[in-house]
């Protein structure tokens, strides 16, 4: 051996000694989601475990911070409305896909007319409905149109994912996606996992986390025992059951809200003092502690939370009290009537049990209940009949755009205007009309408040549980839970 | 042609109106009572939006001819794309068959290793203490339920002891627990079965001489009995294949995360991905009808004297 192979090797030897702990560093997680992504093309599908992987692997023009506010993300600031159907947004300089494609104007107005192109069939279009198309200022500035006045076009921008030009074309980019975030796709053995690597070149602060494996398991007590045996970190929607022997729980209040719908027009129902009555009679407290072992809180009279816009904050959860309900029925000559009560048999959690806990409560205050709990698919047909409406349908609503219009749209116009409305009411027809044509915060958000409050008083809705989304977590690892449901791995550490 | 090769060609023609008739029956059912678009698209969607989707789908042209659109298909091999990854159903099926085939080739030869022993020492000593221990435990075996026995076997073996992984594919100790899940009710019935067809086979006439020769034990049981018992065991292992296949891998491949083809059928069911779920049952009918003229050839094979 001579002096200079010598010398070699004894730099080899020093450069790995150094490189030892820094391996040793080297963080990783095992993340069990309930399902596998269908695509991990981000634009394509609803899908929860697409979500799961692509919220680390994608980024939209806007984020939301800690407190679920809306923050610049690929723009640098939030965009301003230069005239009435016209968003204007600052991009980003600098930021490059992880195929090193320039993030730019052009991948902005390419990303908003591939999602909207008719031959590409997205079916994540609800949120994003206004959209009218995408146009380029200069290389850093883009122009969003809107088809009218559209005050939420902030809110729908984060749940469009900014793909690349060419990228998104290449027809392997729904199993080896390519975006700006954090983290990009290494790997996806079907049926087995999908491994995100840490991006080198984030243009944002640099994630603790640099190795994660998406497990897709299904079976809540399969995923619970893989916690507890610590091959995984994090497990997607714990049930409440689980949460005592899981090794740590991860819980916040959601944006899910279950309800009910009550017809106005149905004889059975058709009583303001039936409706009320309905929601006195129930104790949403109980349904809380012992169907969701506490990781629920009663509604607050409304199907959206109080960190969203439009939020009443004058309602309080309907009080439980049978005695008044039934001096109400008594009152209403509804002693004893029969009442048709729709429910889902899954789909939301707990729905079969709480139909049939509820309909035990309507029978303890004098009522006979038509329970008819429905495969899901049969449910949907029933919830879309808009000539024969069920007394009471159960339903759930998750706003992610947390702002108002659309729960108000879908839930609190008449039958032949909203999709999954039981009522009729000039008065909301005309409250509804007019937010969706008011510019002003404050005047919106007072209609808002009316309907709410209206929503409450006429007692269209027996409201039900505001749920927590819950999360198993290994004892390593340390995370906050976000209102929006969404699990940023760069949000993540563990020891 | 000859006698056996008559014989294939009528099973394959009955096993082919078999299959034809399961498929047609999945998609006259899954037609009848789900509707995919419902489940694609968002609770509010409108309309307009459904119907658009409907027609991209081809969902909106009338069941019989969407039937005999799914019988030219078949035929061609074509098994169209899933509605659920966007991709063509056959690659599904392609990836998750070797899944499948390992849990139930694994559990199945289980299910044996453990039930001839067991059923032979049964035989041998009926109504004493080995028989009776042996029924007892075929008893518990194929009466738990495997959703219970998989959730058991993981809490004990994975969560407490951590010896073995909770679930997934991967390496050879990953097929462990599900295959023990899958072989335990298949064994208990089986050990029954062996049990049984061996106690009549060691009555009959030819073992008493046999003994009365002087013949050792292993060799009675090896060259005679065995042989004879072949048969009823043989059907019985080939109906719990069957089930496997077309029922049980189902239960433990969705307990254990394993990425077969049973859960690739419930989770087309929970998507209502019909032409999906119509490609699995078509394979899986197919697969049945295999298996069942592979055992006639056997038993044809053992005992000449069935005729075919």
């Amino acid at each position: 051996m001579n002096a200079f192979t010598g010398g070699v090797r004894a730099i080899v030897v020093v450069g790995l000694l150094a490189m030892a702990p820094a391996l040793a560093q080297a963080q990783s997680v095992t993340m069990a989601i309930s399902s596998e992504p269908s695509t991990l093309d981000p634009q394509k599908t609803m899908d929860g475990g697409e979500r799961r992987v692509n919220d680390n692997v994608f980024e939209a023009l806007l984020s939301r911070n800690a407190d679920s506010e809306l923050a610049p993300g690929l723009a640098i600031e939030l965009p301003k409305r230069i005239d009435d159907t016209t968003w204007q947004f600052k991009l980003r300089q600098g930021v490059k896909f992880h195929n090193g494609e320039l993030f730019n104007a052009d991948a902005v107005v390419h990303s908003v007319t591939r999602i909207f192109s008719p031959e590409y069939k997205s079916t994540v279009l609800g949120d994003l409905t206004g959209i009218k198309g995408a146009e380029k200022v200069d290389d850093h500035t883009v122009n969003i149109k809107t088809t009218r006045l559209d005050t939420l076009l902030p809110a729908r921008m984060y749940w469009l994912k900014i793909v690349p030009m060419k990228g998104s074309e290449d027809p392997s980019f729904a199993s080896k996606p390519v975006g700006t975030g954090p983290y990009r796709v290494t790997e996806w053995v079907r049926g087995n996992y999908v491994q995100l690597e840490r991006n080198p070149d984030y243009w944002g602060p640099k994630p603790q986390i640099e190795k994660a494996r998406y497990r897709f398991v299904s079976e809540g007590g399969t995923a619970l025992a893989g916690l507890i045996a610590g091959e995984f970190d994090f497990v997607d929607n714990l049930q409440a059951e689980f949460a005592r022997q899981a090794p740590q729980v991860a819980r916040r209040q959601g944006l899910e809200h279950s309800f009910s719908a009550i017809s106005t027009e149905n004889p059975a129902t058709k009583d303001k003092r039936v409706r009320q009555a309905l929601n006195y009679a129930v104790d949403k407290e109980a349904l809380a502690e012992s169907l969701f072992m506490g990781f629920a809180k009663p509604a607050r009279g409304q199907m959206i939370g109080d960190k969203s816009f439009g939020f009443n904050d004058a309602l309080k959860p309907w009080p439980y009290d049978p005695a008044k309900a039934r001096a109400l029925l008594k009152e209403a000559g509804a002693e004893g009537s029969t009442i048709e009560y729709v429910v889902p048999a899954s789909r939301w959690p707990k729905s079969k049990e709480m139909g049939e806990a509820i309909a035990g409560y309507w029978q303890a205050v004098g009522l006979k209940t038509d329970l008819k709990v429905l495969e899901f698919s049969q449910f949907l047909v029933r919830l879309r009949d808009r000539k024969v409406r069920p007394d009471v349908i159960f339903s759930s609503h998750n706003n992610a755009l947390m702002e108002a219009e659309r729960t108000v749209q879908v839930f609190y116009q008449s039958i032949d205007k909203a999709t999954s409305s039981s009522i009729v009411d000039a008065k909301a027809d005309q409250l509804v009309a007019a937010a969706g044509n008011e510019p002003d915060n404050a005047r919106r958000k007072a209609i808002y408040n009316e309907l709410m409050q209206r929503g409450y008083d006429e007692a269209w809705f027996l409201f039900l549980l505001n749920t927590d989304d819950v999360y198993g977590l290994s004892k390593r690892m340390t995370w906050k839970p976000r209102l929006d449901n969404k699990v940023f791995l760069s949000e993540m550490t563990v020891k | 042609m000859n006698e056996l090769s008559w014989f294939v060609v009528r099973r394959l023609f009955q096993g082919l109106v078999v299959v034809l008739t399961v498929t047609a029956i999945v998609f006259v059912v899954t037609r009848l009572i789900g509707d995919p678009v419902a489940i694609m698209l968002p609770l509010d969607a409108t309309e307009a939006q459904r119907e658009t989707l409907r027609r991209a789908l081809g969902l909106d042209q009338p069941v019989y001819l969407q039937f005999i659109d799914f019988l030219r298909s078949l035929f061609a091999l074509d098994f169209g794309e899933s509605y659920w990854q966007h991709r063509p159903n056959i690659d599904i099926i392609r990836e998750r068959l070797p899944a499948t085939f390992q849990l139930v080739g694994a559990g199945m030869l289980l299910a044996v290793v453990l039930a001839l022993p067991l059923g032979t020492v049964a035989a041998m000593y009926p109504g004493r203490l080995p028989d009776r221990i042996t029924s007892a435990l075929s008893l518990v075996g194929l009466s738990v339920p495997l959703f219970w026995l998989g959730l058991i076997l993981i809490y004990v073996f994975a969560a407490q002891l951590r010896i073995l992984p909770s679930s997934g594919p991967g390496t050879f100790v990953h097929l462990v627990l599900p295959a023990v899940t899958l072989a335990l009710p298949s064994a208990g019935r089986l050990a029954m079965l062996v049990r049984s067809s061996l106690i009549d086979e060691l009555n009959a006439p030819y073992v008493k001489t046999a003994v009365a020769k002087g013949l050792p034990l292993w060799r009675i049981l090896g060259v005679h009995t065995y042989v004879n018992a072949a048969v009823p065991t043989l059907t019985m292992i080939g109906w719990e294949v069957t089930r496997s296949l077309a029922g049980h891998t189902i239960i433990v491949e969705t307990v254990f995360a394993w990425p077969g083809l049973g859960l690739a059928a419930i989770q087309a069911i929970q998507r209502e991905d019909l032409l999906l779920l119509q490609a699995i049952v078509f394979v899986v009918a197919l697969m049945v009808v295999v298996i069942n003229l592979a055992l006639d050839l056997v038993y044809k094979f053992i005992d000449p004297r069935i005729s075919v």
